[in-house]
């Protein structure tokens, strides 16, 4: 039955271990993936290099199917696994400002880490900007505090938003996720004729 | 916040039931201890096989390190003092029962014993070193002579370095975690595994490197055995062991422990290291560095984890 | 296409949709021991709040952002799942990079149209955005989008398709950084 930490079966500073391992596990597989480079990351916007679709998306099936599998099957307890809040206007811009960072850096916090890790520069130079940012942020953050918690909508799931049943927004999403897989294999080839090299160190 | 409020004759501040005594010196000094105790083990050894020329950063370059560590650490031990002006009083006597008094003297003649060995080197090291007295050339002549004589003292003086720091905690009775016997055999290990780390940090040639790195995955693997086995014999033991490696087993040192010291500090570097002895190209300082501040933080954790356990209450 | 790159010289990664796979089981671990994905992002917030705790306590005190993130008993915000994360992706990372033979020497990355001034300067200027971004959108895009979509929560699809979004329709003004 799960959760294991919220629910006590493992307990004390054990779970930061864990946390250390499943991060292991997690820059591992990005690293493996690619996304230690920037270049390969940003390849998702040119068309040249999907990896990052492809990735994100398949994981994404993966684990929301899963997710509802298990919680079928009775092995986790859905009201225990931590949902975002929703803040409707705080997060619109939030992710408006990332996406202008992920064009431009070409990286996210978390590859930035698997990218430093092997010693790229532009990596370490990333995590400082993110770093810094995080700062400006939290001392200007009386102006805007108004802002960051307006429009709550509570800690609500997708489907529940949409007034639909968690599964059929799974279902959906794999639905999507081959139909882009298809179309972003058609768009790489066809982007790929005029290049020399799409995949990156 | 843990409060424990109890009502009881023993109340000495910072001593009894919680000592508190002990801050950063003391496991600074161990670890430089123990890196020194490395380093000097293994230059006399190679010394005895006549492997000098293959190993000369073992030989030459890393003992150059030693007269630093001790100095630095018997600093760090003199800043621990309570009484400082009377330090020179651990020398007016041996007590054969006393660890420290063993650890005061070894440090006495390993200490000149480096120095000499360092200084019999410096031509090697720096080619253009002069000693620019005619007796100390005659000197250092003469040292060289002795050299064999020299690496065996060093190699016998090392082990007891190396060994005698955790003998010295274990004497402490009175707290469950330090008093248990795997307890010198461990430290001794893991100066070793640090000393071995730092000599291939600043080695230059790959024969000597592969060697270190195989003889380094040995004590790091005896290291994880001592210390499976150290809190088994904690887990085996009477409540206050127990209890003790309880602190180690989901209490406050656990993430410490586990994360920094076991996974950073031994099993990852000994991944890299298994890596590189199979061809894959790792850059040499990244499990040099690991290891180095495993070390430094294994011996932080036993200190601070130790005065914290006691008896009764 | 290929015939100029050597076999030699072509990067060796996994397939994109094993790794996605993996990635996908990892955090379906991940919900069912801790309730929680990762976030990059978290644990470089909780390291400057840690700082600023450190350097300037009655700062970190009185600011409502830092405040959130100290716990209350005293302790150290470090001692947090994310950090730990971070950590472990850091390491991870190492671990692969060896493995794979793409840890080696401090290099910068980019593409060869520009100057290293160039790319490193945008590195940093995305940083600092993504950072800002990241702390209104309460997650990163492992946080908010990967895990948070997992766990199927309405804020993390807004976050990863505004995120997205934005991207694409910006993606023509900086195409000199990358094509």
């Amino acid at each position: 039955m799960g959760p294991l930490i919220p629910l006590e079966i493992i307990t004390g500073q054990w779970d930061f271990v864990i946390a250390l391992l499943i991060g292991s596990a997690f820059g591992f597989i990005l690293e493996a993936s690619g996304f230690s480079s920037s270049r390969n990351i940003a390849g998702v916007f040119y068309g040249y290099n999907f990896v990052v679709l492809r990735v994100f998306f398949t994981a994404m099936i993966v684990a929301m199917v899963g997710y509802l599998y298990f919680s079928y099957l009775g092995w986790i307890d859905m009201n225990l696994v931590f949902v975002l809040p929703t803040y409707l206007n705080s997060m619109l811009l939030g992710g408006f400002i990332m996406g202008l960072g992920f064009v431009i850096g070409g990286f996210c916090p978390g590859t930035s880490y698997t990218a430093a890790a092997i010693g790229k520069i532009d990596g370490i130079v990333f995590a400082g900007g993110v770093f810094f940012g995080i700062f400006l942020f939290s001392e200007f953050f009386p102006f805007y505090e108004g802002f960051y918690t307006e429009n709550y909508l509570g800690n609500v799931t997708i489907g529940e938003m949409l007034g639909v049943s968690n599964e059929i927004v799974a279902f959906a999403f794999v639905v999507v996720a081959i139909v882009a897989f298809y179309a972003t294999w058609l768009i790489e080839k066809r982007v790929r004729k005029n290049m020399t090299e799409y995949k990156f160190e | 916040m843990k409060e424990e409020l109890f009502i009881s004759g023993r109340d000495i501040p910072y001593i009894d039931p919680y000592l508190n005594i002990w801050h950063w010196e003391i496991p600074v000094y161990l670890f430089l201890g123990g890196l020194a105790a490395g380093i000097m083990f293994f230059a006399g050894y190679f010394t005895i096989m006549h492997k000098e020329k293959e190993m000369q950063a073992t030989v030459k370059f890393a003992p150059m390190l030693v007269p630093f560590a001790l100095v630095l650490g018997l600093i760090a031990l003199f800043l621990d003092l309570k009484h400082q002006l009377y330090f020179w009083r651990l020398y007016t006597t041996i007590r054969f029962e006393s660890p420290m008094s063993w650890g005061a003297w070894t440090l006495m003649l390993v200490t000149p014993l480096s120095f000499i060995w360092a200084a019999s080197y410096m031509k090697d090291v720096f080619p253009k070193w002069d000693w620019k007295f005619k007796f100390l050339d005659q000197i250092i002549d003469f040292i060289i002579e002795y050299r064999k004589t020299m690496a065996w003292a060093m190699m016998i003086l090392a082990v007891i370095l190396g060994v005698y720091t955790g003998i010295l905690l274990s004497a402490f009775n009175a707290r469950p975690l330090w008093n248990t016997s795997i307890l010198g055999v461990l430290f001794l290990v893991s100066g070793m595994s640090t000393g071995l780390a730092a000599i291939i940090w600043m080695s230059k040639s790959k024969y000597e490197r592969k060697v270190l790195s195989r003889l380094d995955l040995i004590f790091i693997a005896v290291e994880l055995f001592l210390i499976i086995h150290l809190f088994m014999g904690f887990l085996a033991a009477s409540e206050v062991q127990i209890e003790a490696a309880q602190l180690f087993l989901g209490g406050e040192f656990t993430v410490i422990f586990w994360v920094f010291v076991i996974i950073l500090g031994l099993i990852f570097p000994a991944i890299l290291e298994i890596l590189e002895l199979r061809g894959f190209h790792i850059p040499i300082w990244i499990p040099s560095l690991l290891i180095l501040i495993g070390g430094l933080v294994f011996r932080y954790v036993m200190v601070e984890a130790g005065q914290i356990t006691r008896y009764l209450y | 296409m290929d015939k100029k790159i050597g076999l030699k010289k072509r990067p060796v990664y996994i397939n994109p949709y094993f790794g996605g796979i993996l990635l996908g089981l990892l955090i379906l671990t991940s919900f069912y021991i801790a309730g929680r994905g990762l976030s990059a992002s978290g644990a470089l917030k909780l390291t400057i709040v840690e700082i600023v705790d450190v350097i300037a306590p009655e700062h970190a005190e009185n600011n409502t952002y830092y405040n959130r993130f100290l716990p209350e008993d005293g302790g150290s915000p470090l001692f947090n799942w994310l950090v730990f994360g971070a950590i472990g992706t850091f390491f991870g990372g190492m671990l692969s990079g060896a493995i794979f033979g793409r840890l080696g020497k401090l290099r910068i990355e980019k593409s060869a149209k520009i100057s290293n001034r160039t790319r490193l300067i945008a590195a940093g200027v995305g940083g600092t955005l993504f950072g800002i971004g990241s702390q209104f959108s309460r997650g990163c895009s492992s946080g908010a989008a990967l895990s948070g979509t997992s766990a199927l929560s309405f804020g993390g699809l807004i976050v990863m398709l505004v995120m997205f979004g934005v991207g694409y329709a910006f993606a023509y003004f900086f195409r000199k950084l990358w094509i």
